[in-house]
């Protein structure tokens, strides 16, 4: 999930920090900490994430394009000069461009906003963009809500009672809730200074940061992952499962299946799984990562001599072109499998399904596969021919029978034209002819239409006075057969218009 | 949508009072004598259907799209009322299909038209209706099993469809009223019961049905609060196609459906085995398979059309003949079930059956100018027929495989002929020996057909497919699959290999062959290359030209745009994901603006400044310059 790194750079953010201590500190100042901070936590813990650092006042500028070099993203802090003032709005529209531009709208978002609080006065500031924002035009909408997710973080480089004594608090609020609600506002605790804004950031690694660690297991096998970027929770129903799924610690495979047979599923979102050093702190999360760094090299150095379950499992599943079954959680499955990033590189990914017992229907419930060494007979045949997937339903949709809808004039016309051609070639297609007839005479039942059945048995007696002398003898019987029991049957008798009750042929002696 | 949204329950009240028996006045002209036939036979007087009848097909169809998109968990309960009420079935899973309603349906019969009208109300209905909502349902039944102590999280909601012909305004007040009186006092009842809950939500949609012809004695209304238990809607619409489309409309609207018309497939016309035409067919389905097109914006690109009736928007969608590898994870952000609008019509029936015969139930439609395959509908049908059926794809028209075509559907063979068969296969061998063309027919197909090693590839391929399906029929069967598994000569995973190879030569990709391993790295480059093609609609000649089943679309979108300027890069490889969204945008962007008059209509490019000279006074330059001489 790409980060953006919106900072306010307005002359307000040059405002002094008022310290007992000796070097005086300007806002800015904090907020370059602080992120400087989130920068290095990332190249240590979430070096993956692609971050893009963009400055705003009344003008906007990407000052880094979405990159993993974290160092030029840190570079970029130490020069940052300062502008006049506060504009989320046209900001905001920036970011817009540059996450669609680079990721599309499908891609989840993260945005990190960070500012004093102090969002600009008279037109373009935040208070004015919010009260307009009923009457505007369809070219002058407001930026949020983003095409894409978005997580919005917005980091207030001030008190929560700063804030508050304006409207800036409810403004900043507002502003949450039209990015669609996900994310947080985070201010300083206590007096402004470096400690209580590392105490802020920390607190966003801990809420958006953190790496998300796992255990995979296989049996007896087993290795300490990183699945990044990481599983955020899900909720599937809020009214009956409010509470948020989240994705186990422990991942366990239940099984292995072909890829034909999962045949390109549905995901909810798609993960890499990077095996990590079993002797490294796995809880290792938030604030004062940094001093792990120098020990790093060795760790991975380590890691990629000793025999790993991953690497193993990658090497199967893309030479067998199988993918494995993961438990995430209860009712919660998702797939690993080999993903070729290029012609020699390809990574042990995993995909999270939908909650839910039986995500994908063409498999049944997971829960009921089971290994081919338990089924009576192998399903795949003894040459592999064949395959239990996709599943039968048990009652089939309209389109695969044949269903009679007669909404439209010319599917009736359709199915009266069907039993004329069969009628003049009876005797030979005697038993297409019932089988068209009856399912005229189901459905016109059903639809109360006897109307219908008198017209078709008329229709069918004039056919029988119009037979050539060269015609079968057999062909007028059944025809006036035919004929008799449709009338029966627009009579509503229960004897003759019951629905399950089928118009057979007639025994004649020269149909035997 | 909520599990237990008003969409979980949905009642049908059907009025089957007397005056429903009364004819639609929308006539039926089912006896269609044929020109040769037609002389000094008197037609059949046409039909019409009663407003009963229109009101249970529409009712019908209404189920019919429901129960393909929802097969489990939207529930139908279906009341008639005359005299009295007449429920039909129940919220249980087994009696959700529309076989069981069609026959309980049968059972029930037109109105009778000599019942005495006053006893007959569709209030006996709606009151059963009201009843029938507080049962508690199989998967509410469950859901508070489950949650124990938070069962109070399983809501109790549902709509009522009442199909009537009402008297007046007044009237549908007065069944409203009723409607909210009933809900108070079953909701009293509920309280102190456990099979049964209380409705806390109920949307009543009451459409009143009147003959053709005859001016309606209410009014349409939107919905409004009736009180905080009870919305009301009331539809008035004529009998026959006004109701079908209304009830269409309505299905869509409660179920949150969309539509989308797949244009452009491609199929063997019954009558003229020799040509193929092109049809378009429409299908609903969840409104979430739009979503991404709509929040990347390409929906107008896309392509959507209002319709006839304009309250609906369909998207269109180019038909792609389905040529993913089965072996590859292709990336899928939804699977959406299908339901055609248009069940039983030829067109959607090849469609249907195509997709329920093909192997692999993947098939997605592209349209020609979508992005990404992120972006790919895929659409997947859940069945496989047991019989073949000959759809445009096995119906290669092949003189030459005609004998055996004929003979293997057969349910026995003798031994005569699977020699027949044998033969025909040797003689195709023959052929392909000696490079005969295929005689498979190209009108249709603009541009040269499929190469002629391609045509042979397709042609076995069909062959085995149709002879597959057959082969477990007897063992006679079987020896004539064996022996074209035989004569093939190679197997289709090394035709398959080869053709992506001759693909890959075509574009300057020089990989040497490296075994299995590489041949997987590649085909992922190949898909990684498709993202590519489909973003320029002058490559799509290209995809189309690999599936010679799908003759190249005929209506072109004109293009603002230069085909001829291509950005040099693509001749060197892939293109990024950046490259492909900017030209995108400055494509789109090209459209916004009028193009600049010379280059509209400039001449390979080229546009000759100073025209009007020459036209206006064209003359008087020449003459001028005569002058002058």
């Amino acid at each position: 999930m790409p980060t953006v790194i919106l900072m306010d750079v307005s002359l307000s953010m040059t405002r002094p920090v008022s310290l007992d201590g000796i070097e005086e500190f300007q806002r800015k100042n904090l907020a370059v900490h602080g992120l400087n901070m989130l920068f290095e936590h990332m190249a240590s813990n979430y070096r993956l994430e692609f971050t893009a650092l963009m400055a705003f006042s009344s003008l906007w500028e990407l000052l880094v394009p979405f990159t993993r070099d974290y160092n030029a993203l840190q570079e970029a802090l130490s020069s940052l000069e300062d502008y006049d003032k506060t504009c989320v709005e046209s900001a905001l529209n920036g970011v817009n461009n540059l996450v669609q531009q680079e990721w599309g709208s499908a891609c989840p978002c993260q945005l990190v906003l960070v500012t004093d609080g102090s969002l600009g006065i008279g037109k373009g500031s935040l208070r004015h963009s919010l009260q307009t924002l009923k009457h505007r035009g369809d070219d002058k909408k407001f930026p949020l809500p983003f095409p894409f997710p978005t997580k919005l973080f917005i980091m207030c480089v001030a008190n929560a009672e700063e804030l508050q004594m304006t409207d800036a608090m409810d403004n900043l609020e507002e502003l949450l809730r039209l990015s669609g609600g996900d994310g947080q506002i985070f201010t300083m605790d206590g007096p402004l200074c470096m400690k209580s804004v590392q105490g802020m950031f920390g607190r966003l690694i801990d809420y958006a940061y953190s790496p998300f660690h796992a255990v995979l297991h296989c049996g007896n096998l087993s290795s300490d992952v990183q699945v990044f970027p990481r599983p955020e929770p899900v909720v599937m129903d809020e009214e009956v499962e409010p509470m948020p799924r989240t994705v186990s610690a422990d991942l366990e495979i239940v099984g292995f299946i072909e890829i034909a047979d999962i045949s390109s599923p549905p995901v909810i979102s798609r993960h890499l799984v990077l095996p990590i050093a079993p002797n490294k702190d796995v809880d290792e999360v938030g604030t004062g990562a940094t001093d792990e760094l120098e020990e790093e090299p060795s760790a991975s150095q380590m890691a990629g001599k000793s025999p790993n379950f991953c690497v193993l499992l990658h090497g199967s599943l893309k030479v067998e072109g199988m993918v494995a079954l993961v438990q995430l959680g209860p009712e919660w499955y998702g797939m690993l499998y080999s993903q070729a990033d290029s012609k020699k590189k390809s990574n042990l990914m995993m995909s999270l399904f939908e909650p839910g017992p039986e995500p994908l229907p063409w498999l049944g419930k997971i829960s009921y596969l089971g290994p081919i060494s338990e089924a009576a007979e192998n399903p795949y045949g003894e040459d592999d021919s064949k395959s239990p997937f996709p599943l039968q339903p048990q009652v089939k949709r309209s389109y695969a029978q044949n269903v009679t809808v007669w909404i439209k004039a010319s599917g009736l016309q359709t199915d009266v034209q069907k039993i004329l051609r069969n009628a003049r070639k009876l005797p030979d297609k005697t038993q297409t002819f019932y089988k068209e007839l009856n399912r005229l005479r189901k459905a016109a039942l059903a639809f109360g239409f006897w109307e219908l059945l008198k017209g078709v048995a008329d229709l069918l007696e004039r056919e029988c006075t119009m037979l050539p002398d060269s015609a079968h003898p057999d062909a007028a019987f059944q025809l006036s057969h035919a004929a008799q029991q449709l009338k029966l049957a627009s009579t509503g008798d229960s004897q003759y218009a019951a629905f399950d009750h089928n118009i057979v042929p007639m025994h004649t002696d020269f149909s035997s | 949508m909520k599990m237990f949204s008003v969409a979980h329950k949905t009642v049908f009240v059907v009025d089957h009072c007397p005056y429903m028996a009364e004819s639609s006045r929308q006539q039926v002209e089912c006896d269609v004598l044929t020109k040769s036939r037609a002389q000094g036979v008197i037609p059949l007087a046409p039909v019409s259907k009663s407003l009963w009848t229109c009101a249970v097909e529409c009712s019908m169809e209404y189920c019919r799209i429901l129960y393909d998109i929802y097969p489990k968990d939207k529930l139908v309960n279906y009341i008639v009322s005359d005299s009295e009420f007449h429920i039909l079935n129940s919220w249980r899973r087994e009696d959700q299909s529309t076989h069981e309603l069609m026959s309980a349906l049968a059972a029930v019969g037109p109105p009778n038209p000599r019942e005495d009208p006053e006893c007959c109300s569709i209030l006996h209905g709606l009151v059963a209706a009201v009843e029938s909502l507080c049962k508690i349902t199989e998967l509410q039944h469950e859901r508070r099993t489950a949650l124990m102590d938070t069962a109070e999280r399983v809501a109790n909601r549902g709509r009522i469809i009442c199909l009537t012909n009402a008297k007046s305004d007044t009237h549908v007040r007065m069944l409203e009223d009723c409607i909210q009186e009933t809900i108070l006092d079953q909701n009293k009842l509920a309280a102190g019961s456990d099979r049964l809950m209380a409705i806390q939500q109920c949307e009543l949609v009451l459409v009143h049905i009147y003959p053709q012809g005859e001016d309606t004695l209410v009014s349409d209304r939107p919905k409004k609060e009736i009180s905080p238990l009870l919305t009301s809607e009331v539809h008035s619409v004529r009998a026959g196609r006004h109701l079908a489309t209304k009830l269409n409309i309505l299905v869509q609207q409660h179920f949150d459906l969309t539509s989308t018309t797949i244009t452009n497939i491609p199929m063997k016309e019954e009558q003229h085995a020799n040509t193929s035409a092109n049809y378009d067919v429409e299908l609903l389905h969840h409104r979430d398979a739009h979503l991404e097109f709509f929040k990347s914006g390409d929906l107008h690109m896309a392509g959507t059309s209002t319709r006839e009736n304009g309250l609906k928007e369909t998207v269109t969608l180019k038909w792609c003949t389905p040529r993913t590898n089965t072996i590859e994870l292709y990336y899928c952000t939804g699977a959406y079930r299908i339901s055609p609008t248009d069940v039983n019509s030829r067109p959607s029936s090849c469609l249907t059956n195509f997709l329920l015969n093909g192997e692999l139930l993947l098939n997605h439609y592209l349209s020609s100018t979508l992005p990404s395959i992120e972006a790919v509908l895929f659409l997947r049908c859940l069945m496989t027929f047991t019989k073949v059926i000959l759809t445009q794809k096995t119906k290669i028209h092949l003189n030459a495989v005609v004998p055996l075509a004929n003979l293997i559907v057969k349910e026995t063979l003798t031994e005569e002929d699977v020699l027949t068969c044998q033969k025909t296969v040797y003689n195709l061998v023959d052929m392909e020996r000696k490079n005969d063309p295929l005689p498979i027919s190209t009108v249709g197909s603009r541009g040269k057909g499929p190469k002629r090693d391609e045509q042979y590839r397709i042609m076995w391929n069909e062959l085995e497919t149709l002879v597959k399906t057959h082969a477990g029929a007897t063992d006679r069967h079987q020896r004539v699959l064996d022996c074209i598994i035989a004569c093939r000569s190679k197997p289709p995973e090394e035709e398959e290999r080869k053709k992506r190879g001759r693909k890959r030569e075509e574009r300057e990709d020089r990989t040497e062959k490296n075994g299995n391993k590489e041949t997987d790295d590649k085909s992922w480059q190949e898909s990684e290359r498709l993202k590519g093609l489909l973003d320029k609609e002058d490559q799509e000649s290209e995809v189309i030209k690999d599936s010679p089943d799908s003759p190249e679309p005929l209506n072109k979108k004109p293009r603002l745009t230069t085909e001829e300027v291509q950005p040099p890069e693509r001749a060197k490889g892939p293109v990024s994901l950046l490259t492909m969204w900017t030209n995108r945008i400055t494509a789109a962007n090209s459209r916004k603006h009028q193009e600049f008059v010379g280059r509209a209509s400039s001449v390979n490019n080229k546009f000759e400044l100073y025209q009007h000279l020459k036209d206006e006074n064209g003359m008087d330059v020449h003459e001028n310059g005569k002058a002058s001489r």
